[in-house]
């Protein structure tokens, strides 16, 4: 599996990925959309790295970059 | 601006390849790509659509077709030799699409590169209409189209990059470019626009490159998958980091090991 910008997000980036795959190729790719088995998963996942993305500083960076892919994304349609 | 585009089609069922397409990474041609994190995802509950937005950071330097161009102190001053992409994709598995939009976050100024794609189940005659999940072995005809389109803009010379004062106060739009030129003459005019154009050539040119290294890393997922399902695809991204860097590891020992639960050789765990 990829690893994470976080080292010490790598165990549970592993775990949640993992219920991801299984979760996409079982259950959305067949049709069943509305289960979210991996939430739990994630955002355990999602709390070690915001903290990360934070220390790291990227998180400014990050918030712009949604902004202008929003604007873009406004202009599509 | 300068545009790219290619149209591709993948021997593999549009389930695999988007499965394929979050599995990507590693792959033997993915070496650059050093970290891959999913910082948001949901599907849509009126679209039953998966939206996934993912962080990658890459080994990639500033060209130095690009480098000469600029001033000094911009663009040396950077050696992390690192960049962020920004990633994002949406999945409708009842229509068989998923577009992808990936751009750099760095550097935007000197040059934007923004990636979409956008994949499409081909139906074969006679198929079912709705997907039947990873259908790997039996559908081996299936099809999968997808094109790319790779934009490059620079804005080089134009606003805060030289630190160029803003002009007037009431050119706060965004088409002040067009209509400063005049102001500063024919020449240095075209200068700017010639560097502009010359910085989207080089990105061009290594664009060509990237797309086909990824469709070939691709590929390697998809035959992965084909063979060994997602199990083959993740005995091969271990088999990929070993001939890299041996069974021992190296860089990556670190991460991996720990993500892996097998062992620590940093011992920050809480």
């Amino acid at each position: 599996m990829s690893a994470s910008i976080a080292p010490e997000c790598n165990d549970i980036k592993e775990k949640y990925d993992t219920c991801f795959l299984k979760w996409y190729s079982e259950k959305y790719l067949r049709g069943n959309t509305t289960s979210n088995e991996c939430e739990e998963l994630f955002t355990k996942y999602k709390t070690c790295l915001n903290l990360a993305l934070k220390e790291k500083g990227i998180e400014n960076m990050l918030d712009d970059a949604r902004k202008s892919l929003k604007d873009s994304e406004a202009g599509k349609s | 601006m300068k545009f790219f585009e290619n149209v591709f089609t993948y021997d593999y069922s549009f389930p695999a390849v988007s499965l394929a397409y979050f599995l990507r990474y590693p792959n033997p041609y993915s070496r650059h790509v050093l970290t891959t994190d999913v910082i948001d995802r949901y599907v849509d509950p009126a679209t039953q659509r998966l939206h996934t937005t993912r962080l990658h950071l890459k080994k990639s330097k500033v060209p130095s077709g690009i480098l000469k161009l600029l001033p000094k102190g911009i663009g040396g001053s950077d050696n992390s030799g690192q960049s962020y992409i920004l990633e994002t994709t949406i999945v409708d598995a009842k229509e068989g699409w998923m577009q992808t939009e990936s751009r750099n976050m760095e550097w935007t100024g000197i040059l934007s590169v923004v990636e979409k794609q956008f994949y499409q189940r081909q139906p074969l005659e006679g198929a079912l209409d709705t997907l039947e999940g990873l259908s790997l072995d039996d559908r081996r005809s299936e099809q999968t189209t997808v094109r790319t389109t790779v934009t490059f803009r620079s804005r080089f010379g134009q606003g805060k990059l030289l630190g160029r004062k803003k002009a007037e106060p009431s050119s706060d739009h965004t088409g002040d470019y067009e209509e400063e030129a005049p102001k500063r003459g024919f020449f240095s005019s075209l200068s700017t626009a010639g560097i502009q154009r010359t910085i989207e050539l080089i990105g061009l040119n290594r664009a060509r490159d990237a797309v086909l290294k990824s469709k070939q890393g691709m590929n390697v997922v998809l035959e992965r998958l084909r063979s060994g399902g997602i199990v083959g695809v993740l005995e091969g991204m271990r088999q990929d980091r070993e001939a890299v860097y041996g069974p021992e590891g190296g860089p990556w020992k670190r991460v991996w090991l720990t993500g892996n639960g097998h062992a620590s050789i940093e011992d920050d765990d809480h």
